[in-house]
C-alpha cells in the first residue's frame, strides 16, 4: 500500500485532497496517526492571539491619516460624462486594433505557410529567435545558480547582486513557464516553476545573508534544478546549428 | 456594504475627502489582524494600517469597481506587511534571540496536577516558541501561511496577492509547515 506523503496530508488538513487520498487516511493507521500528529501541530498554531483593537480603532486611524490626505479635485458633471466616454472610446480602438491584429495575422501566417513550405522546411525565423531567447534566459538562470552555488555568502554586495538578477529572471520566467504549459511542454515547465520558486525566495528576501543562502541551496536543491537547466540548454537547438528542429517548447 | 464602498470611492473621487474616513473605519479592524498576523507585533502593524490607507487613497483612481474595497485594501495591506517583513530592521528583530542548540530549546513538560502559575509558564513558552518558528520562516513563506491558514484565503487569492504563481504559493505553504513542524517537534506531547 503506497502511504500518503506530507504534501498530500497538508493537503487533506487544508480541504484540498483528492478522494482517493480522504479513502486511505480512513483506511491506513499509519497515515492517520501521522496526519493527527501534524493536525495538532497546525491547531495549536491557529490559537495564537491577534493583539484586540475596540470599535474606537478606526477613528483613531482616520484621525491620523486625515491630515496626511491632499482631496481629489473635484470633477464636474460633464467631464466624469467624458472621461466614461473616452474609457469607452479607448476599450473600443484596442478592440478594433487587436481584431486587426488578429486577422492580419492570420493572414500572414497563411502566406507565409505557403511559402515556406515550398521554399524551405527550416523553422520560421521567429521561432529560431524565441528559442534564442529561450536559450538566453536558461542561460542566464544557471550562471545564477552557480553563483548562488559558489557565493561568499558575507559578501553582501554580491547578495545584493545574485537578488537584482533574480528580480529581472523572475518576470521572464513566469512567462516563459506559461508558455511552456500552454504549448504541452510538461518537463520544460515544471523544471521552470522549479526555478521560478528558487528565483522568488531569492527575489522576496530582504537582505540575503549567508544563512538565507544556504538553506536556500538546501530546501530548493539548488544542485538538482542546476541539471534540469543543463538538460534543457542541451534540448534547445544551437544557435548556429542549423535547421535542427526544436524539442521543448517553441517560446 | 460592496455597493455602499462603491458610492463612497466615487465621494472621494470626486472631491469629498471626508468620505475616505467611512472607509477607514469600516476596514481597519480586518486591515489590522492581517498585518498583525503577518509582522507579529502591534506597533508595525499599526503601521501597516496607516501605510495601507495612504496608499489606497493615493491609488483610489485604479480601484476596480468590479471587486469590493474591502478586498482591494485587504491586499494592498498584504503588500504592506510583507515590504515591512522585508526591512533590515525588523528581520534583526525576528532572529533575536534565535541561534543556539534546538535541544536547548526543549521546552520541559509539566505535570497534569502542576500548579497554575507553571501550566501558565508552559503555555507562555509554547507561544514563544511558536512565534519564534514563524519568525523563521522566510517572507514568502510566512506570508503565505499566514494567508492559507490564519486567514482561510485560497491558493489563487494567495498567488494573485504574492504576484506568484498558484503552483508556487502551495509550495510556500506547504514549505512554511514543513518547517513550522520541525520547529515545532520539541513541544509535542506538552501542550
Amino acid at each position: 500500500m503506497k502511504h500518503l506523503n506530507e504534501e498530500e496530508l497538508i493537503e487533506l488538513y487544508y480541504d484540498e485532497g483528492t478522494s482517493a487520498a480522504h479513502v486511505h487516511l480512513r483506511a491506513c493507521r499509519e497515515c492517520s496517526t501521522l496526519y493527527d500528529g501534524m493536525q495538532r501541530d497546525l491547531d495549536s498554531v491557529k490559537t495564537a492571539q491577534v493583539g484586540i483593537r475596540g470599535a474606537e480603532y478606526g477613528e483613531r486611524v482616520w484621525q491620523a491619516l486625515s491630515p496626511q490626505l491632499i482631496a481629489y479635485e473635484k470633477r464636474p458633471a460633464h467631464r466624469l460624462w467624458w472621461a466614461q466616454w473616452k474609457s469607452a472610446a479607448v476599450a473600443a480602438g484596442c478592440a478594433a486594433l487587436l481584431a486587426t491584429a488578429f486577422i492580419g495575422g492570420r493572414y500572414w501566417e497563411r502566406h507565409t505557410n505557403r511559402t515556406t513550405a515550398v521554399v524551405n522546411a527550416n523553422p520560421p525565423a521567429t521561432q529560431r529567435v524565441l528559442l534564442v531567447v529561450l536559450t538566453d534566459h536558461l542561460d542566464r538562470t544557471e550562471r545564477l545558480l552557480v553563483a548562488l552555488n559558489h557565493a561568499d555568502s558575507s559578501d553582501r554586495a554580491e547578495n545584493g547582486q545574485l537578488q537584482t538578477e533574480a528580480r529581472e529572471l523572475l518576470a521572464s520566467n513566469r512567462l516563459y513557464r506559461a508558455t511552456a504549459s500552454k504549448a504541452g511542454d510538461p518537463a520544460m515547465a515544471a523544471a521552470l516553476d522549479r526555478v521560478e520558486n528558487v528565483l522568488a525566495e531569492m527575489a522576496n528576501d530582504p537582505n540575503l545573508t549567508a544563512e538565507d543562502l544556504g538553506r536556500i541551496r538546501t530546501d530548493m536543491n539548488t544542485e538538482g534544478i542546476l541539471f534540469d537547466i543543463r538538460v534543457l540548454l542541451a534540448r534547445t537547438p544551437d544557435q548556429g546549428s542549423g535547421p535542427k528542429p526544436a524539442k521543448g517548447a517553441s517560446i | 456594504m460592496q455597493g455602499s464602498d462603491h458610492s463612497v470611492v466615487q465621494a472621494v473621487l470626486a472631491g469629498n475627502k471626508d468620505a475616505y474616513g467611512a472607509l477607514v473605519r469600516a476596514h481597519s479592524a480586518a486591515v489590522f489582524r492581517v498585518a498583525f498576523r503577518i509582522v507579529g507585533n502591534e506597533a508595525d502593524a499599526d503601521e501597516v494600517v496607516q501605510e495601507a490607507f495612504l496608499r489606497g487613497y493615493q491609488r483610489l483612481e485604479t480601484f476596480q469597481q468590479r471587486s469590493g474595497f474591502g478586498t482591494w485594501i485587504y491586499r494592498i495591506a498584504v503588500n504592506c506587511a510583507l515590504d515591512r517583513l522585508k526591512q533590515p530592521q525588523i528581520e534583526a528583530e525576528f532572529r533575536y534571540g534565535e541561534e543556539g542548540d534546538p535541544e536547548e530549546r526543549t521546552v520541559q513538560v509539566a505535570s497534569p496536577d502542576t500548579a497554575s502559575p507553571e501550566r501558565l509558564l508552559l503555555s507562555r513558552e509554547i507561544r514563544g516558541a511558536q512565534q519564534l518558528a514563524m519568525q523563521r520562516l522566510t517572507a514568502t513563506e510566512k506570508t503565505a501561511f499566514v494567508l492559507r491558514h490564519l486567514e482561510d484565503r485560497s491558493m489563487n487569492e494567495i498567488a494573485e496577492v504574492l504576484g506568484v504563481d498558484p503552483n508556487a504559493a502551495k509550495q510556500a505553504v506547504y514549505r512554511a509547515v514543513q518547517k513550522l513542524r520541525r520547529e515545532l517537534a520539541p513541544l509535542r506531547g506538552t501542550a
